[in-house]
């Protein structure tokens, strides 16, 4: 059952990713749905489900972009294991919290990303620094904080975690 | 029955382990190979999701034409609400009828450009944009299963607007000629100068390697040379605004507007086959005869 979710999910988040989150970017740049998911992920269901749910989140979104299908994975994995990681070893996790959390994650993996892009010639690290990773770090820290809010105020994330992660 | 404990670090970390060192190993013997090997099994994917993917698109699309034909006209007074009723269904019907129009327009230019053009040619629909914030490319509504393939160019009758970097069964993921990373070989259409014209980080193009000697000068008019594959000779990629010499002192570079606008094109020309004439045609020799 969660695989048919998490696959609706992911279907559905390529659609979002693709076609409606350029109609709201700002400055250029717009939320990193997957990486959000795939904090998201790690924190309610733990590490292998941020490392499963990351890896195939950057390969579908691979799909319908010009990005390295390895890289991709790579980085969503990680950012899916770190979240989960971090999840496990907290026992209280508020929204601003999380929000810091996720975007020091996004940061991170905008850096792994221009790292290997400028390895290859492809990006300058400074400017990529300073036009996509601050800018999009900020975006998803905050759609992600507004989500795990959303979700708090409206569930009952902890019964549902708990219930989730067996 | 045993519960599977997703938690169990056991697990996770073994899991970790191995797809770690797959993904590593992959990675750093065989690239291309893996590369590949993803995109290959990503194509079925590709085609599960580009059915929601179009349907968003096409929601988007019908919105897009709302707002503008409807929506942005809902500032009458609530007084004049009744009387205007009918004349706003009109103006929505109207708007409608104007963007059908302006399609009807744009697609048979597409038709008129491609029964003129010798190559084969196959019309294809943007339906999204990149999904990471790295990259300039657009997504087309067709794919392998439509003949669609890596290297080939897509334009409008306006001219060049990117080269086909990914695809799937059912879409193609085209970089545009504004991204950093591309890269088409062009001449300057009066002086004959050629040069490699790659995108900037600013969303415009500059055409590279032209010859310190040139004459070329703002105005000028850049096309397609032909020499690499994906586009035949002559289309036009974009006019001349400013030129530079290059930091090493060797060559001039040109900064360009593109003819096309790829962030806001909403429906292309993928080139499959280039009518190029051979060497004796060129040269207006005639054709030899076959032994038979």
């Amino acid at each position: 059952m969660k695989v048919l979710v998490w696959s609706a999910l992911i279907a559905l988040m390529v659609p979002l990713q693709s076609v409606l989150l350029p109609y709201v970017k700002i400055a250029g740049v717009a939320p990193d749905i997957a990486l959000v998911a795939a904090c998201l992920a790690g924190l309610l269901g733990g590490e292998l489900h941020g490392l499963l749910v990351g890896v195939t989140l950057g390969w579908v979104m691979s799909l319908f972009s010009a990005i390295d299908p390895v890289v991709a994975m790579g980085v969503k994995g990680a950012v899916g294991y770190a979240a989960g990681f971090a999840g496990r070893h907290v026992v209280y996790l508020s929204w601003p919290m999380l929000t810091v959390g996720i975007f020091f994650l996004s940061c991170l993996a905008g850096l792994a990303t221009i790292s290997w892009l400028a390895l290859n010639g492809q990006q300058d690290l400074w400017r990529a620094l300073r036009t996509v990773v601050l800018p999009e770090g900020i975006l998803d820290a905050l759609v992600g904080g507004a989500l795990y809010r959303l979700l708090w105020s409206r569930f009952n994330v902890e019964r549902w975690m708990a219930e989730y992660r067996t | 029955m045993r519960m599977v404990n997703f938690r169990t670090p056991y697990n996770t970390g073994r899991l970790v382990i191995v797809l770690a060192v797959v993904l590593l190993i992959g990675f750093l013997l065989l690239p291309t190979q893996l590369q590949g090997v993803l995109q290959r099994a990503g194509s079925p994917v590709g085609w599960v999701v580009s059915w929601p993917l179009r349907a968003v698109a096409g929601v988007s699309d019908g919105i897009a034409d709302l707002w503008a034909g409807y929506v942005a006209l809902r500032t009458v007074e609530a007084e004049n609400r009744a009387l205007r009723k009918e004349l706003e269904y009109l103006k929505g019907q109207n708007s409608q009828l104007r963007e059908a129009a302006a399609a009807t327009d744009r697609l048979a230019a597409l038709l008129d450009f491609k029964q003129q053009s010798g190559g084969t040619m196959v019309a294809a629909q943007v339906i999204g944009r990149d999904t990471g914030n790295w990259y300039r490319t657009i997504i087309l509504n067709k794919g392998e299963a439509d003949g669609l393939r890596p290297d080939m160019g897509v334009m409008t009758p306006a001219g060049v607007v990117g080269r086909i970097v990914k695809t799937t069964s059912a879409t193609s993921v085209v970089l545009l000629v504004t991204d950093p990373n591309n890269a088409i070989a062009g001449l300057v259409q009066r002086t004959r100068d050629e040069g490699i014209v790659e995108g900037t980080s600013n969303g415009s193009a500059r055409l590279k390697y032209i010859p310190m000697l040139s004459d070329a000068r703002p105005g000028d008019r850049v096309v397609t040379s032909g020499l690499v594959g994906g586009f035949p000779k002559g289309l036009a990629i974009g006019t001349i605004t400013a030129i530079h010499k290059e930091d090493e002192g060797l060559f001039l570079s040109a900064e360009l507007i593109p003819e096309v606008d790829g962030e806001h094109v909403e429906e292309v020309l993928v080139i499959q086959s280039l009518a190029v004439p051979s060497e004796g045609e060129r040269l207006g020799a005639p054709k030899a005869k076959s032994k038979s």
